[in-house]
């Protein structure tokens, strides 16, 4: 180890400091400022020209010029200044726009309304009294359980039975991937057109309705037959149903006939219907991505494994369960963590369709609207470390399994 | 690989669910589509199974609800803007990710371990959670005792905001997928450049990214859709009161709520000009997307 | 020689400046508001003779989250120049957490906006003595839209009284039709139309515009009995079987501008879907096309029934308005003066779906497009006069309540039924700040 003298680790740190700290503010502030003040001076059109230009180059200035300043140092420090150069920015940012806002989260979850006084745990036992929360608690968990399954399930359905065609696999993996392209509120607007409702005696456009309203004898979509309108106004006719309004079943044949006798049939009574038709939003968009990801890992497969099961007169069932699922065991679990991460952010389409009312709650939209609906920034801390907490479990769960695959 | 198993897996049962699961997938964004092309009025008389029954339809196709929605007030405007937004949100956190990535994969520095499993866990914190500490990190900076760590610059509503708004947000998977990437890479190759004396940065741009570009792909393309399809990031940080700075997607959101109280007709075309983009975007790059991804997540 | 020159151009230039009146040309104000379809146009329009004669452009951006997104607008310090708040409520709120600028502080003249506005809705906007909201347009709430045609063919008569009208309803009901339209959708404003029937009947029951104000200023707690029997009231409406067209689906599923529709509309049998619709004069702008012409004719209103004949008659209302955010502004405060002046409703009045009133004594009511406006209009001035007039209430209470838990728990009463009520009405009184 080479002595360095007083003035040297002065000089070493020198540099550290400005290749890793000082410079990257300047370029920051520099940008940061630089907008600001062109904001109002410039035309707009120049001032996305010069936004594009701006914004994509100025990151390689960045890297390059802290490189330089590393240049300036001894040899042997590059090494350890450059892992920190090649790594510092992303884990600054993550460090700033993240944790220092998770960590403030956190902090505020114990204080109340406006943020100033400590509450304790107040917070945190609202959370579980509160009548809207343990609904919107519900729904989560019935959205965890519903989307991650069903999206692992066509996921691999799809996944499998695309790998088994002769021709067209790219054509059926992209028209179910399709729906990823799409945004949130647009997925949602094409979903709400589905479920739309119109009150009698207008003509149902949303196909859900149609459908319904249709059903029977004499009962018609507002159809012109012969000249006169025919219409769903006569009492043997279903009526239109507002469906994300359906708190439960107990508007259809179902929920009527059903004596809450057994378990199961109280379960289904109870069904919140209107959670499980947004659900299915994220599944119809979601799914696509399972199945590519399990396509590519269903590839993986070596191919005598596959022909010792064919040769044994296994049949494709068999050999998918026995074979391919636990082959691809692994990716399914870092697919269905991703669902389980994805399920639990899941703000847009409630936030789009609902707006959480009527018991369609999700945590994330829960937390903006204590936030700037109900101006509680106590509470809606809180519901943020909620949703933190139920993570957890799952991210410490893939390290160890990283760990477990790293040391084999 | 498994060519000669073809034939016999390609069974008739095979094809059928399949068309099951492909039509069930693209029905609601059938009718949707098809209901774009209708006038209002008609939208409101007559449902469009109904219309299609009825033979209606093809006498009414129209194009109206796409040139109302187009040429009202400056779209393009917002296109405009949602390009400069989206670009440059999509290059940022892919540069600073691919950089951390290389340094995750093949340097040595103390602590990686430890920060590796922060960065993980970073990919949890939902945005929603970060809104309001960011707005006032970007208004009035940090203050720790009495010292300004970052002064306040009052950015918001700037293009710089939304970039690093997004880029914050966009980091963790970004690092996590390319890191995961380019551990999958060929080590060897790697490890000969460095012992034939090639500097890290030359490593990597000549190097790793070339070999990697398929997952850099992959990220871009999703970063590049999730920063266009975004709504919430833009209406806080860049602000929906000047009307200039509207994206395409507040700029429709409040096209459709429009004229006479439901106005669906405004609101199909809307969102069919809306995915108009992304899905151009995703089938040019598909290709990419889908190795990329798969070169990521199969390693784990 | 060049000296003189000189001293001639800066002389001009000095001339120039001194009489250049359009310094402000160019200058931008950006306004938002709640105001969204053809109230945002109209509201736009309202500047186009300012534009020309001042050169200043003011554009405004309408949104149906306006209460959340200027919340989070004026967190994040990037606010416009001008708000129009939906209630006066949000715009006490956002004084008192200082992020208005006083009217005096942009020139406004007190005594004149008072005398032009009346005190009562200067006052609404006034935190601690300090006049902070502009006054707007308002809107009447205490009417009920008919058909009279439709009346007539079935030999129904307007109802006077709250028992009238019930009685009303139950004919209509046994003939196999329904009697009310009520919808109440509103992205993140869903329930504010329950509130408003709420509203019309504690005008009308306890001790009318002193009970009223009690409750405003939450001197009486949320579930008492007079409150309660509001709700009690507006339940039997929501939900006593076949009142409402469609059934607490519509209420909760129905955007509140196409709850009308059904009216216009007639089934097989040539019935419309239903015949009285109690809504704020400002609906009409929601209407269909062909509707909107028949506004004060084919369909126009009777007043919300009286349901105690000792109380005075009272009127509901509800307005806009507008605060400051930008101080020492030439353009902003040019553009705040236009807007409390006499002439500024002008091109919006004389729009064919204009159904907004302006507040200004001395504005041309005969400017208005409509009949119905002017008459509408008219009742507001003379309630005002006779101190009948009261602000929508959950427009002026906290924003929490307001803005949030009154109008979430109207929905929940809607799909839960009657035994709600108390649930209900704790769970708002548990709210307030």
């Amino acid at each position: 180890m080479k002595k360095y003298s007083q003035q040297e680790k002065l000089f070493n740190f020198g540099i550290s400091f400005l290749a890793l700290g000082a410079f990257p503010l300047v370029w920051f502030l520099s940008q940061a400022i630089l907008f600001r003040e062109l904001t109002d001076l410039i035309s707009r059109n120049m001032l996305v020209v010069i936004g594009l230009l701006v914004g994509s180059s100025f990151v390689f200035l960045l890297f390059s010029g802290m490189e330089r300043l590393i240049k300036l140092a001894p040899r042997e420090r590059r090494d350890s200044l450059e892992a920190r150069m090649f790594a510092g920015p992303s884990l600054f940012m993550i460090g700033l726009f993240l944790f220092y806002p998770a960590i403030r989260t956190i902090y505020l979850s114990f204080k109340d309304r406006y943020g100033t006084s400590f509450v304790g745990l107040e917070n945190y036992v609202w959370s579980f009294n509160d009548t809207e929360m343990l609904v919107t608690l519900r729904n989560q968990i019935i959205w965890l359980v519903f989307v991650v399954f069903f999206t692992l399930f066509f996921g691999l359905i799809v996944g499998w039975l695309t790998d088994r065609l002769n021709k067209g696999e790219a054509f059926f993996k992209s028209i179910v991937f399709m729906p990823m392209a799409i945004s949130a509120v647009g997925a949602s607007a094409i979903f709400k057109f589905i479920y739309e409702y119109r009150p009698p005696p207008l003509t149902q456009i949303g196909i859900l309705n149609g459908i319904r309203v249709s059903a029977g004898e004499n009962c018609y979509n507002n159809r012109v037959i012969d000249g006169s309108l025919k219409d769903y106004a006569d009492s043997s006719c279903n009526r239109a149903i507002g469906w994300l309004q359906q708190r439960d079943l107990s508007n259809f044949q179902i929920g009527q006939n059903l004596e809450s006798a057994s378990w199961l049939d109280n379960v289904l009574v109870n069904l919140p219907l209107n959670t499980v038709l947004l659900l299915v939003i994220m599944i119809w968009a979601y799914t696509g991505f399972a199945a590519v990801v399990f396509s590519a890992g269903i590839k993986s497969i070596p191919t005598d494994i596959m022909e010792a099961g064919q040769i044994d007169g296994a049949s494709e069932l068999k050999i998918f369960v026995s074979i391919v699922v636990p082959y691809i065991k692994s990716t399914i679990i870092v697919v269905g963590t991703y669902m389980v991460i994805t399920v639990l952010k899941a703000f847009d389409i409630v936030y789009v369709t609902t707006r959480g009312d009527l018991e369609t709650n999700l945590l994330a939209v829960k937390m903006l609207d204590e936030f700037s609906k109900y101006r509680n920034i106590g509470r809606s801390s809180t519901v943020a470390v909620l949703i933190f907490i139920c993570v957890i479990p799952i991210i410490i769960g893939n390290t160890y399994r990283e760990k477990e695959n790293s040391s084999i | 690989m498994n060519r000669n198993n073809q034939k016999w897996y390609d069974k008739p049962i095979t094809k059928l669910i399949l068309v099951a699961i492909a039509l069930t997938w693209i029905f609601p964004i059938f009718g949707f589509l098809l209901s774009s092309f209708r006038p209002p009025e008609a939208i409101k008389r007559a449902s469009w199974w109904e219309s299609i029954y009825t033979g209606e339809y093809w006498r009414e196709l129209t194009l109206q609800n796409y040139s109302e929605v187009f040429f009202t007030e400056n779209l393009d405007r917002s296109f405009y803007n949602s390009l400069a937004i989206t670009i440059p949100s999509t290059i940022i956190p892919i540069t600073i990710a691919a950089f951390a990535a290389y340094a995750f994969a093949f340097m040595e520095f103390k602590g990686k371990n430890f920060l590796f499993m922060m960065v993980v866990a970073s990919m949890i914190i939902p945005l929603q959670m970060s809104l309001v500490p960011l707005i006032q990190l970007f208004k009035s900076g940090i203050e720790l005792g009495g010292i300004t760590l970052i002064p306040a610059l009052d950015i918001n509503g700037t293009f710089v905001a939304t970039w690093f708004a997004h880029t914050g947000f966009g980091l963790p998977l970004a690092t996590f997928l390319l890191r995961d990437f380019m551990m999958g890479l060929p080590r060897s190759v790697i490890e000969s450049a460095k012992i034939d004396g090639a500097s890290n940065m030359n490593t990597f741009f000549k190097l790793v990214v070339p070999l990697s570009i398929s997952g850099i792909a992959a990220f871009a393309t999703f970063q590049f859709l999730w920063v266009y399809n975004d709504f919430l990031v833009a209406n806080v940080f860049l602000g929906v009161y000047k009307p200039e700075n509207l994206v395409v997607t507040s700029h429709m959101s409040q096209i459709v709520v429009g004229l006479f109280g439901e106005a669906w007709h405004l609101r199909l075309s809307g969102a069919v000009i809306s995915m108009i983009v992304p899905l151009i975007v995703f089938f040019s790059l598909q290709r990419y997307f889908i190795r990329g991804l798969i070169g990521g997540a199969v390693k784990g | 020689m060049k000296k003189s020159i000189l001293g001639l151009l800066v002389i001009l230039s000095m001339i120039a400046v001194a009489c250049g009146g359009s310094s402000l040309e160019g200058e931008e104000v950006f306004i938002t508001g709640a105001l969204v379809g053809n109230d945002a146009a109209g509201f736009q329009e309202n500047f186009d003779s300012f534009t020309e004669e001042t050169g200043i452009i003011v554009s405004f951006q309408g949104s149906d989250n306006f209460e959340q997104e200027i919340q989070i607008q004026m967190e994040s310090g990037d606010t416009p120049d001008i708000a129009l708040f939906p209630q006066p409520g949000g715009v006490v709120d956002a004084a008192k957490r200082g992020y208005l600028v006083a009217l005096e502080d942009v020139g406004v003249d007190l005594d004149e906006y008072k005398a032009s506005f009346s005190e009562y809705i200067v006052g609404l906007g006034t935190v601690d003595g300090v006049a902070y909201g502009g006054a707007h347009a308002f809107n009447l709430k205490s009417i009920i839209w008919y058909q009279p045609a439709e009346f007539e063919a079935r030999g129904y008569s307007v109802p006077e009284t709250w028992d009238e009208m019930i009685a009303l309803a139950d004919q209509i009901v046994s003939e196999g039709m329904n009697p009310f339209c009520f919808g109440m959708e509103s992205e993140g404003a869903s329930g504010w139309l329950a509130t408003d029937w709420m509203e019309d009947i504690m005008l009308r029951t306890g001790e009318g515009t002193v009970t009223y104000d009690k409750w405003v200023n939450h001197e009486i707690p949320f579930n008492d009995p007079v409150v309660k029997n509001a709700a009690t009231l507006l339940s039997q409406i929501m939900h006593t079987e076949g009142y409402v067209v469609g059934g607490t689906d519509a209420i909760v599923s129905t955007y509140f501008g196409n709850a009308q529709d059904p009216m216009f509309s007639k089934d097989a049998n040539g019935n419309p879907g239903c015949f009285m619709h109690r809504q704020a004069s400002f609906i009409t702008s929601f209407w269909p096309e062909e509707a909107i012409a028949g506004a004060g004719t084919e369909t126009t209103v009777f007043p919300f029934p009286a349901m105690d004949d000792g109380l005075p008659k009272a009127a509901l209302g509800g307005g806009d308005m507008f605060a400051v955010f930008t101080e020492g502004n030439e353009a902003v405060n040019a553009v705040v003066e236009y807007m409390l002046s006499p002439t500024f409703f002008e091109a919006a009045a004389q729009r064919p779906d204009n159904s907004r009133i302006y507040g200004h004594v001395e504005f041309d009511s005969s400017l208005y497009s409509k009949d119905i406006t002017r008459v509408l209009a008219d009742a507001i001035t003379g309630a005002l006069a006779e101190n009948a007039f009261r602000f929508d209430a959950s427009d002026l209470m906290p924003p929490e309540v307001g803005a949030g838990s009154f109008w979430k728990e109207m929905m929940n009463l809607a799909v839960e039924g009657p035994g709600y009520i108390d649930t209900a009405l704790n769970n708002i009184e548990n709210s307030w700040p």
